[in-house]
């Protein structure tokens, strides 16, 4: 069975709104499709908690319709908003007249005024200089002004070269004495430091000397006095041994006079058995 | 839903509306009585907020009195209806959303005795405690709708509170009964997830309830 209702049969069918046949063929399908049928009836039950949801009630306010309202012509908007302008238009023009406005446009130049006074014409101003002599005039006060900006330049040209040569010879005077003096005085100064330079040293060779030698002295008499000392050392263990030997070789003596004496008592105690046993 | 007098009255209503459609100011009159309350709490559940659903509701029968000679067949006159809503209530969210001021009917009073919930109440007979219950739950589950998209929100009103049809619906909204059936089954999909989300299963409701 290939048939698969959409949302919307699920939905006519969840509200009673499929014809007969539609019915049992989804019917059919939710039978056969049991997950399906479980959605829908989770749709079925949100659908039975919405219906806990309570009418308000409310009572109708009286409500007034006048019908019969007309709109007069003076009471159309359109008249009102004609009239607005043409009236603002006919102030406009009253003030104008009782003022006296008069507006004139001539030659690019706008003009307002008011109490009907006429603005007196400006008198033309005649020229007293011709083009040419003006041109004369630029070109004669150019010409001053370039001979005057020469003679001033070649002044001021010389002036500067004089004095930068002077300037020079100056300063090569001047390097020329710091020089000198410069070089006597490194003479002397290299002399000084040297013979400074030889005392010091000569001083740090005595010092080094003098403490050296004492140095010296203090570890050949050390040296000397612990050799006396060990010498006495070891004479004095030479010694001891000596005695230890002594004490060890009287010891021995002693032990073999003991013995000695021993073997001759017992020898002198033993004869006669002895000589008995060997007569017969 | 168990169908109330009004609901009845609200079927077999054509006559009225013909009559109304001829300039019946009485006619007019008893069809925002039959109609209000519908308007009302569809509008109240697109928003959730008391006065957006007044102010929607009344415009929409201003403009039900102004516009109903122009209504073709009086079958039509529950979509027209309906359309003539949404669009205010699309309207306001327009206006809401470009104006986030803060309304002070949002911050409601505490659940102590003095609360209006108590006077919302109207099945005064019944158990105070459980008619409370109820109103939360309602106040829940009404939020829960709030996290839907408009879209999906306003088909899910139209067929779950108002009881439209899906054609009813497309013809209200003027878009495809298939659309309208998608959105709705995505709708309720959303909701189901919403209400995992939230805990609130069968069992919490029976406890409730």
């Amino acid at each position: 069975m290939n048939y698969k209702p959409d949302e919307g049969a699920l939905i006519s069918y969840l509200y009673g709104e499929l014809s007969a046949a539609e019915a049992s063929k989804v019917h059919a399908y939710l039978e056969a499709n049991p997950e399906e049928l479980k959605k829908l009836q989770s749709l079925g039950y949100t659908k039975n908690v919405l219906a806990q949801v309570q009418d308000k009630e409310v009572i109708a306010p009286p409500i007034f319709m006048d019908d019969t309202k007309v709109v007069s012509f003076w009471q159309n908007s359109y008249f009102k908003t004609v009239m607005s302008i043409a009236a603002s238009l006919l102030f406009i023009m009253v003030a104008g007249k009782l003022l006296g406005t008069e507006i004139n446009y001539t030659e690019g130049e706008l003009k307002i005024s008011f109490s009907g006074k006429k603005e007196q014409p400006t008198p033309l101003i005649q020229p007293s200089l011709t083009e040419e002599k003006v041109q004369e005039m630029i070109q004669s006060s150019l010409a001053n002004n370039n001979e005057v900006i020469t003679t001033n330049w070649t002044e001021d040209q010389k002036r500067l070269s004089q004095s930068i040569s002077y300037n020079l010879a100056q300063n090569s005077k001047k390097i020329d004495a710091l020089m000198k003096t410069a070089s006597d005085a490194s003479q002397e100064q290299v002399r000084g430091f040297v013979a400074s330079l030889q005392n010091d040293n000569l001083k740090l060779m005595k010092d080094y000397f003098q403490l050296s030698a004492a140095d010296q002295k203090k570890y050949t008499e050390g040296l000397l006095v612990d050799f006396s000392e060990y010498l006495k050392e070891q004479r004095r263990q030479d010694l001891m041994m000596l005695q230890t030997r002594v004490t060890s070789i009287e010891k021995n003596t002693d032990q073999f006079k003991q013995e000695t004496e021993q073997i001759l008592a017992s020898i002198i105690s033993s004869p006669v058995s002895k000589i008995n046993k060997n007569s017969y | 839903m168990a169908e109330t007098l009004l609901d009845i009255a609200m079927m077999h209503s054509d006559s009225l509306i013909a009559r109304a459609r001829e300039g019946d100011k009485n006619a007019q009159g008893k069809l925002v009585q039959l109609w209000y309350k519908r308007i009302y709490n569809f509008s109240y559940k697109f928003f959730f907020d008391h006065d957006l659903a007044m102010e929607v509701s009344q415009k929409t029968f201003i403009s039900m009195h102004k516009n109903i000679a122009r209504l073709q067949e009086v079958t039509r006159f529950k979509s027209w209806l309906y359309t003539i809503a949404v669009n205010y209530c699309r309207e306001e969210a327009r206006k809401k959303k470009n104006n986030r001021a803060l309304s002070l009917d949002n911050m409601r009073p505490g659940e102590s005795e003095e609360s209006y919930r108590w006077e919302e109440s109207h099945h005064r007979r019944e158990n105070p405690e459980r008619q409370l219950r109820h109103s939360e739950l309602s106040d829940i589950l009404q939020k829960c709708l709030m996290e839907l998209s408009a879209e999906q929100r306003e088909v899910v009103i139209m067929k779950e509170y108002e009881g439209l049809k899906f054609r009813e619906i497309a013809e209200t909204l003027n878009i495809s009964e298939n659309t309208v059936k998608s959105r709705m089954y995505y709708g309720l999909e959303g909701l189901k997830k919403i209400l995992e989300e939230k805990k609130i299963t069968k069992e919490t409701i029976g406890y409730e309830l």
